[in-house]
Formats: C-alpha cells, structure tokens, sequence
C-alpha cells in the first residue's frame, strides 16, 4: 500500500534534518506533517518539502535592525501597508526584525539588548534601515534614543550592517529637519555614516512596494541594486514622473486644469499650471501607485510635489507654482512677472534715452559729417 | 527605599519617548515624561506660502496622517474668512473619520495589546475553546477552531526558530499577564488579522487622496479630489461604491472583532480601572461638522472643557486662554517669559541636558522637548476619553448610548472612565461612534452628486493678491489622539509665526512653572510596578494614551533668527 | 582729410550666425514662455500645442546651439572685428579709454562717441557677456532636456547640472535669463539705431551687408 508520507520521507527530506528534530523532542512524523502542512498552504507542490525543511531548519531569514531618528513614522506606516509580501508575512516569514520602536513587544533596556545583540551576532550579515534624518546640533541632543545620541547609534548599527536602507526623504536626503533654516543640522544617513553602504528609497514616504522590491532583490540576488546619481536604484526612480503620467496626453495637447475643481480639473487634464512638480521629479509613482495600486497624487487631481528629489522642501515649493521663488524678492514677484517688468524698464530707458540723444545738439559726430561736405 | 528607573525607549508608540519613575514599595510616586527629539519644522515654516504649509505639518507625523493638514488648512481658511464648499467638508470627514478608526484598531491590537496579551501563552492554548469563546462573544465568521488553529501553528513554527524578531525579549510570562491561553490566542489572531485589514480599509485615503500615510489632496479652500459621476478621473458612482464596501469591511471589524476583543479582555484587568486618572481635566474642540453652517454648532463631536471630573459642568471651550509653559522645556521665550499663547508663541531650543549617552536626565531642572500647554493655567488631557467625555456630558445621543453600552458590559460605573481603562475602553467607544457614522457623509456626497453640486474647492482667495495684508487664524481638529489645534500668522501672503499645540504636547508635557505635572506624569503616580526591572504596567498607563511624540515636538517660531543665536551658544 | 571708405567688417559668418540667433532667440523665447506658462488651452484633445511648442523649442534649440559654436570657432578664423581680442576692450589700455569715453557718452556726461570701426567698447562687453549667457542656456536647457532618458547623450553631457542646481533651480536660471536676453535684445536694437543716427556711419545697415563707412582720419 503506498504510503505518502513514507515516500515523501524518503524522497525529500533528509535524514540529517529529521535526527536533529527527534533531538529537539519533535517526531519525525510530527515535523514531517508540519512540513506537507507548510508546502500545501504555501501552494508548492510536494517536490518543495525538502527546501522548506531545509528552510526552516536553516532559518536564513536576514536579521533586520529598522531604527527611527527625526521621522515621522510614515515610513513604517508605508511598510506596513506592504503587500507583495506583506507586512505580516516580512515580519514572521521574511525576515527577523530584532530592533522596530514602533511595532516591537520589548521597550527600554529589554529593546536596546536586542538590537545589541543582532549587531554582535550578525556582525556585517544584518540589514540596517533608518527613517528619519539625523542631527549633528547640539551634540546629538536633537534625538537621543535610551540616552545615547543617533549618531552614535548610527555609525553603529549602521557601519557594522552588511548594507543599510535608507527609507523615505529624510534619511535619504535630510528631508523636512533639514530644509531650511535646517535647524537642528540634521544630514542623510550617508552624510552621518559615509563609510555605509547605502540605498536610498527617498519618497514622503517612500513606496512600501519599492521597499518590498528593494528587500527582495537583496535576498535574491544576495547584492543591492543598481543607483542613479543620487543613490536611488534604477528600478523605481530611473524614470520621470512626467514622462510615465497617464494625463501626459493632456499636457502635449495643450490641456490644462485652470483651477482645481474646474471642468478641465474633473475631466483629468493635466495639472502643470496648479504647480506639478512631474516634470522635475523621477519616481515609479504613476506606474506603481500606492496602497496596492489604488492611486497616486496625480490621479487624486493634485500635483506632484516632488517628493523624492533632493531638498525638494526647498527647491519645489512653493508646491502650487510652476517656479520656485527669486530669491531676495517677495512671495508673490514669480520670474515672469519679474522678467516682464525688467523687459519693460528697459524698453522705457532705452525710449527715454533715444528721445534725450534725439533732441541734445552739438554731438561730435554730427560736425565730422559736416566735414565731409 | 525608593529608586529611579527610565525606560527609554517606549516602544509601540511614534516617535521617542522617555520615562523616568520613582517607584517605592511597589509603587511610581513621581514620574517625568521626556520627549528626546526635536525637528523644528515650525521654524522652517516661516516666510513660506501658507497654501504650503499643510504639506509641511501633515509631516509632523506619518501615524496621525492628514490631521495636521486638517488643522492647518482650516487655520488658513479661518484666517482668510474661507468658506469651503459642502463637498469639501464631506470628503475630510470621511477621510478623518476613516483616520481615527483605522488608527484606533492600529493602537489596539498593534500598540497596545501586547501590555495585555501574552503571546508566549497563546502557544498552549486550546484551539476549540478558543473558538467557543470568539463564537460566544461575536458572529465573526473567521471564528473556527481551524482557523485558531492555523495561526497557532504559524506562531509556534515562527518561536520554533529560536529567532523571535520584534517579539524578543518582551515581559512574557510577567505576573502581571492575566489573561487565559486561549483569550490570548484569540488576540494574536486578530493581531494579525488586524494587519492585514488596515491595509485595507485605508485605502479609502488613496481614492479620496492618492495615498496613505501623507495624503496629497488636502487645500486652503477644499480638496483636490474632483467630484463628477460623469468623469473616470473624479470620484464618481464607481469609486463611492468602492467606498462604501470598504466602509463596511471597516465597520463590521469594529463592532464584530474589535469592540467584542475590548469587551472580552477588560473584565480580567477591571483592577485598571482604578488606575491611571491623571489630572482629571479634559479638553475637546469638537470635530465632524454634521452641516456646512459657519461656527461649531453643528460638530458631531461638541466642543467643550470639563474639569475636576465634573460631568455635571461642560465648559465652553475659549482658544485665547490656551498658553505654552516653557519652564521645564528645552526652550526659551525671548522676554523670559514662562508661558505665551500661541499667537505669540517662539520656539528658541536651549538644550541644557545631559550630553549623551547618559543615564538619567537632570529632572530638576529642564527635561523635555515637549512643551507644557495648559487652559487657564491648568493642565489638560485631551484624546479618545476626553472627546467621549465631553459628547457623553454634553448629552450628546450616540455617545451616551455607546458609552452606556459599554459600561453596561462591563458592570463599571461612569466613574471608571477616568483611568488607564477607561482611556483604553473610550478608544473604542470613538471607533465605534465614527465606523457607523462614515457611510452618512459618503450618502450626502452621493446625495450632491446627484443633484449637479460638483465644486470641491473655494478658490475665490486662491491668490495671494486676495488677502489682507495681516491674518492670523485658528485651526482645530479632533485627531485620534485628541484636541489639536494650530495658530498661523500671515503677513504680506508669507508665513509670519505659526504654532501647533497637539493632543500629544498636553499629555506628554512635562511639569510647568506651579510645578504641576502633566497628565502623562500624573497618570503614572499611584501605578503598581511588581517588577521594576520589567515595568509593563508602566507601559499600560503610557500607552492607554496613545503617545504620538514626533508630533508632539512642535518647534515654532517667531524670529528665525533666533535658532542661530542660540545654537551659537 | 580722405573720404569716408566702405569697409568689409562684418563677413559672413558673422551676419549668418547673427540672424541664426535672431530667428532662434524668438521662437525659442515665444515657445519657452508658452512651455513655462502654457496660456492657451485647447479643448480638442486632437490638438497638439504644447507638443508642437516643444518640438519648436528643442529643434530651435540646437539650431541656436551650432550658431553660437559655430561664431565661437569664428573667434579663431574671423577677422580682427570677429576675433576675441575684439570682445574684450578690458585687456588693453586703448581698450579702456574707449569704454570710459562710450560711457561718459551714454550717460550724456561727454559728447564725443570714441571712434572705432567694430563694435564700441561697451557694445563689445555686452556682447562678451551674451555670449555667456548663450552658453548658460544652451547648457541648461540641455541638461534639462536630456531629463527625458536618464543616460541619453544629454544626460551625461549635462546632467550633473541638476545636483549641482537643482532641477527646479535651472528651470529658473533658464527663465531668468530669457528675459535677461529680451532685455537686450530691446537695447541692442536701439543703441544701433543710435548709432546708425549719430555715427552715421550705416551700421544698422552692415548686419545686412557686412559694410560699414569708416573715417580713414579718425582710425
């Protein structure tokens, strides 16, 4: 009479493994139950077993150390409206997240023992992430964390991690702490730890499908991946917004919302004149789309405010306008109305100019056509 | 013998937190609530576009997404004397009703449970009994002894590899766990389950926003979201009905697996009850507007002001008597000053702690980023408890039914709202209120649509060349975690001084100049430590207030030039 | 005293390149406004006006670009009026007598122009300084241009600009400097008007024809 599980033992799994579960006080046929349990739920077919006895026996999940300085927790918020894996399935089946403020059970010294213990154990092998900036003023006072500074914990957590992730525009770039007058001096994790290998996945917040997508190729192809000049990996910001925008039809015909609410605005025109920042900002934003694809700023009829470049805090406000403010000149002069006064100034000097040579007498020039007589 | 301990970080809450606690015999006989970092957005707002700043505030945080663009919008607006269309005001009640459920079930199963619930027990629990419990409290139809049985076994595989991630080295197995294996399993269930649906129902941000956390859709005057049941590329017959589905995905977790959960752990901790009352004052600016008449009248939740636990007595609630006390604050006023109200408030950082690392902070003198707002010089507690408070004494019908439901469940007196329980439980009466009252605003949306009422947006003061040389405006909202309110000041179209005072800066303020505590503090006083080198009942108290400390850390001011001067030093 | 002779001052690079920039400064300037503030709208999704004004602008855009390279090579092959040493009055003594006498001129302080046969001194700065703000915005609006496919020839030609700027920030200095040019553009016209009627000496004229009348005395 066939027995599966006796051909499924024989076949798959491996002697080694089973030995070691019977040492542990766990049957054969119990782990072997548990394993075709596994297999079944995962939708593999039997052929699997063996990988995933294998895989939970060698338990490779990345240890993973997400630390928080001058965020906003959007970031985490972002991760955990992952979905392909989600946030449930990241945190149990993925990867080991020793260190999370947010969702972690551990608080005080119980907290700050895991993450010591992940830095030690895994020494150069454990994933860093960081959300949020980190401040160089007033001697770390600006964020300290169980007493010590983020600085210090970042070079640490950080400069011991086989790479780290910077997550969302703050410690990407700085972000919102260091727009100007940036006052607690707050820089980029790449900035405070430059010996790090970095990836910066800027975004406020960033994507979680971009993190997702970032984590995975990681676990797959066992390096990060390829970045722009920026830090960004080509595969989520090596492309304009505007050159991917489903209303970019609209902005080559010549069609635009005047207004928000106005029927161009419901029709799905493009948002250039309310101030768009597409046209300055590479982001996968119209191609993936957040909370599971459902939308993106664009379609929800707002303009892109360029959140994934650098400093855009500073260099994309003011948000409704297509140009940034001249400096030295007041929130309402825009270039243009600047730039028609300067065309008009000179025009009329130049007219006032031309009438005065017109009437003065006696110009030199004028004797030595005389002398031509 | 009484002996100092600091727990640093809190965890499960946003942003950093630190507490330090006097315990003796047993007991916390003084506390202090440290806020341990500091941004200063609200210097940076300065000389900027007002029509900006919401994108700028809304980062205060990223947990209570979208109140600070709400607050901030509306202090635009009422410093311009806007009128926003009725679409408008349906379209932020959704998306700030929606707000406080989703968040409200997040700091339940995901924040809070774990001070209640012991995952390591769950392991030996009983799946059919677990299941015979769930059965016998709600008509969930996920309650199988399969389905327990399932996520036991997915957490007993996820233990079995030694590597507990997030779930290391907590307080299991603390005395202070009181609730049976199979309750504890049920939790862990829904804890997961939970995860899953909040993706879900917040998806209701996207439609209506374009993403969740910091949605991109907010405006000075209206929202950006058109409205046309004749477009594709507005909200429109199709995207209502997507709405409403998760509408109800949203409300029938609520009342069939989060109120029954809050319902079922409550009678093994009614000793919590008795704990955690704080400083008995409660503040509330009211929210939800139920028509689009100028003033608060017509807000769902009543604006209000009760003291000393007197809920014969709802005080109206005045904005001018608000002031922030800097005493104990790494700040300074210009003047020398010990308080201002916010119109005239400064944010000029003087860090006079110890430089770190360091083990214990100076708690006599200066300890906290966080300031010490206070209503007529008092200190205030404001949130979930503080709303459903002021609703229940103000006799709003909803509020008193739901609370009456509650207590009647629980066997408690209306007395016991004022604790850590009681914080806990009134969370969940203010999920509940707004899971059933969601479905109304999207019917009148709907209602407007049809009869041709598409605007979404006032633009009549959109330019800048529209407004008065000087404005200043008040901006409040009732966030999930409570009273929020932002002050803005504009001058010549540009920023001059802006201000937020947030649910989380009055319950995490440290003590002011009288001295008098914050309701953090206050609350912490009289706690039980059984052990203080694993102080969980700390963590209860703390978060049954769902601590929100970036937001907290509110920096503003005035004369920017100040923040060099003083970081010279 | 000698009578006036015609000379051949401008050759034909010169007066090529010169209308190049003529042609391609407006449309570049009409079409650019209308990219930074597009101020028709089109109801008929059939249209393809921004479309068309962008196609404009790019192609004028490397018609401006070869004149400007193509004048700039001219500085080594040109004669003594096309050649650097012409675009730079600063460099010599003589140089400097002229640009305090044209100035004194201008500003009315002095009646006598300072006579030369190319451009006069300040002419001459104004025109070093153009062709710096030329190169300014070809340079940033191809470093913007190549935004369009990372890698592109532009991209990496220009496009270490945008760290260095900001995207945002080289949209403005482009802008800025379009108004700056039609600025000049309105002065140019005029002072050679100016000239032309004090000078007498037809040089509205030579940018046609290349010939100007010069004084055998005064040079």
């Amino acid at each position: 009479m066939h027995d599966p599980e006796r051909s499924l033992q024989e076949g798959s799994v491996s002697e080694e493994i089973l030995q070691k579960w019977e040492a542990r006080g766990v049957s054969r046929r119990d782990f072997l139950k548990f394993c075709s349990v596994m297999t079944a739920s995962l939708a593999l077919p039997a052929s699997f077993m063996g990988q995933i006895a294998e895989a939970i026996e060698a338990d490779n999940r990345p240890p993973v150390i997400w630390m928080e300085f001058q965020g906003c927790t959007g970031d985490s918020e972002a991760f955990l409206r992952a979905n392909q894996p989600t946030a449930a399935e990241l945190i149990l089946d993925y990867l080991s997240v020793d260190y999370h403020e947010t969702i972690m059970a551990a608080a005080g010294h119980q907290a700050e023992a895991a993450k010591h213990k992940t830095v030690e154990e895994y020494k150069g092998k454990y994933i860093a992430i960081v959300e949020g900036s980190i401040p160089m003023g007033a001697g770390g006072a600006y964020c300290t964390i169980a007493g010590d500074s983020a600085l210090n914990i970042a070079r640490k957590v950080c400069g011991n991690a086989a790479a780290t992730i910077a997550v969302g525009s703050c410690s990407s770039y700085g972000g919102i702490p260091a727009a100007a007058p940036n006052p607690t001096g707050a820089v980029s994790v790449s900035e405070a730890v430059p010996g790090a290998t970095v990836i910066n996945l800027p975004g406020c917040p960033l994507n979680a499908e971009n993190l997702t997508a970032a984590i995975v190729h990681f676990l797959t192809f066992k390096k990060l991946p390829a970045t722009d000049q920026f830090g960004r990996p080509k595969f989520a910001y090596g492309k304009r917004i505007h050159d991917n925008c489903e209303r970019r039809g609209h902005f080559d015909a010549g069609q635009y919302a005047e207004g928000f609410g106005d029927a161009g605005h419901r029709q799905g025109w493009c948002l250039y004149k309310l101030g768009c920042k597409g046209p300055e900002t590479f982001h996968n934003c119209p191609t993936v789309r957040y909370n599971e694809g459902t939308s993106w700023p664009i379609q929800a009829g707002h303009g892109c405010i360029g959140c994934s470049e650098p400093q855009f805090w500073d260099t994309m406000t003011p948000f409704y306008r297509r140009l940034p403010q001249v400096p030295g000149f007041g929130i309402e002069a825009t270039a243009d109305k600047l730039g028609l006064g300067l065309a008009a100034a000179t025009a009329v000097a130049f007219g006032a100019h031309g009438v005065a040579s017109a009437l003065r007498k006696g110009d030199e020039t004028d004797t030595k056509v005389k002398k031509e007589d | 013998m009484a002996k100092k301990i600091a727990v640093d970080p809190i965890t499960r809450i946003e942003g950093h937190l630190r507490i330090e606690a006097q315990i003796e015999g047993g007991k916390i006989v003084d506390a202090w609530s440290s806020s341990t970092a500091f941004r200063g957005i609200e210097t940076i707002l300065k000389g900027r576009d007002p029509r900006d700043a919401h994108h700028f505030v809304q980062r205060f945080c990223g947990v209570c997404t979208t109140v600070h663009s709400m607050a901030s919008i509306r202090a635009v607006e009422d410093a311009l004397k806007i009128q926003i269309p009725d679409n408008a005001r349906l379209i932020r009640n959704i998306i700030m009703g929606i707000q406080n459920v989703q968040d409200h079930v997040i700091h339940f199963y995901h924040l809070h449970a774990l001070d209640w619930v012991d995952i390591v027990s769950a392991l030996s629990a009983d799946p059919k009994k677990t299941a015979q419990i769930a059965q016998s409290i709600s008509d969930y139809p996920k309650s199988s002894a399969t389905y327990f049985k399932g996520i036991q076994d997915r957490v007993k595989a996820f233990v079995g590899t030694g590597r507990l991630g997030p779930f290391a080295n907590a307080y299991w197995g603390h005395k202070a766990y009181k609730l049976p294996p199979e309750a504890n399993l049920m939790a862990v269930a829904h804890y997961l389950e939970a995860l899953e649906w909040q993706k879900d129902v917040i998806k209701i941000h996207a439609i209506l926003g374009s993403k969740n956390p910091h949605p991109q859709t907010f405006l000075v005057g209206g929202m950006s979201m058109p409205v046309d049941p004749d477009s594709q590329n507005a909200i429109n017959a199709d995207k209502l009905a997507l709405i409403t589905k998760l509408l109800k995905k949203a409300r029938a977790f609520v009342e069939q697996v989060y109120i029954p959960d809050l319902l079922a752990v409550a009678p093994a901790y009614l000793d919590w009850a008795g704990i955690g009352g704080g400083v008995g004052n409660y503040l509330c600016y009211g929210d939800f507007p139920m028509d689009n008449s100028p003033g608060t009248g017509s807000l769902y939740f009543p604006r209000g002001v009760i003291m000393g636990k007197d809920l014969a007595n709802v005080m109206e609630m005045d904005e001018t008597k608000i002031t922030e006390d800097v005493t104990r604050s790494w700040y300074q006023y210009n003047d020398g000053a010990a308080d201002k109200h916010p119109y005239d408030g400064e944010t000029n950082p003087n860090y006079t702690g110890p430089q770190p690392p360091y083990d214990f902070l100076d708690t006599d003198g200066k300890y906290s980023w966080v300031k010490s707002p206070r209503y007529m010089g008092e200190p205030m507690e404001v949130g979930p408890l503080a709303r459903v408070l002021v609703a229940y004494a103000s006799g709003n019908a909803d509020a008193k039914a739901t609370v009456d439901f509650v207590l009647g469940k629980l066997g408690a007196p209306a007395s016991a709202l004022f604790s850590t329980l009681g914080r806990t439980a009134a969370r969940g009466v203010d999920c509940l209120m707004l899971a059933q009252k969601c479905e109304l605003w999207v019917q009148q949306l709907a209602d407007n649509m049809g009869r041709g009422i598409l605007e979404v947006h006032n633009g009549e003061k959109w330019d800048p060349s529209t407004w008065p040389k000087e404005a200043q405006g008040f901006g409040y909202h009732e966030a999930p975690r409570g009273a929020l309110g932002h002050w803005i000041r504009i001058e010549d179209g540009a920023i001059k001084n802006y201000q937020a005072v947030v649910p989380s800066t009055w319950n995490a303020g440290p003590r002011d100049a009288a001295g008098k505590m914050g309701p953090y503090e206050s609350a912490l006083i009289g706690t039980p430590v059984a052990d203080e080198t694993q102080p969980l009942e700390i963590l209860r108290t703390i978060h049954s207030f769902d601590p929100c400390l970036a937001c907290a850390v509110h920096v503003l001011d005035g004369r920017g030039n100040e923040i060099i001067k003083v970081r010279a030093l | 005293m000698k009578a006036l002779e015609l000379r051949y001052v401008w050759e034909w690079p010169v007066r090529l390149t010169h209308w190049f920039n003529v042609i391609a400064i407006i449309v570049l300037s009409v079409t650019g406004y209308y990219i930074g503030d597009p101020f028709v709208s089109v109801p008929s999704t059939n249209s393809y006006v921004m479309g068309w004004m962008r196609f404009l602008h790019f192609v004028f855009a490397y018609v401006f670009a070869i004149s400007w390279v193509v004048r700039i090579v001219w500085m080594f092959f040109g004669n003594q009026y096309a050649r650097f040493p012409a675009f730079a009055p600063w460099a010599t003594r003589e140089g400097w007598k002229h640009i305090v006498g044209t100035f004194n001129y201008y500003t009315f302080l002095k009646k006598k122009v300072p006579y030369v046969v190319g451009h006069n001194a300040l002419a001459a700065m104004a025109y070093s300084g153009v062709f710096v703000l030329f190169l300014i915005q070809i340079v940033s609006g191809f470093a913007l241009y190549g935004q369009f496919q990372p890698g592109s020839f532009w991209d990496s030609a220009f496009g270490w600009l945008l760290p260095m700027f900001g995207n945002q920030g080289l949209r403005l200095t482009h802008h800025i400097i379009m108004w700056l040019l039609i600025g000049f553009a309105i002065h140019h016209v005029y002072s050679g008007w100016l000239m032309d009627t004090k000078e007498k000496n037809g040089v509205m004229g030579s940018i046609f024809g290349g010939y100007k009348f010069i004084d055998p005395d005064e040079e």
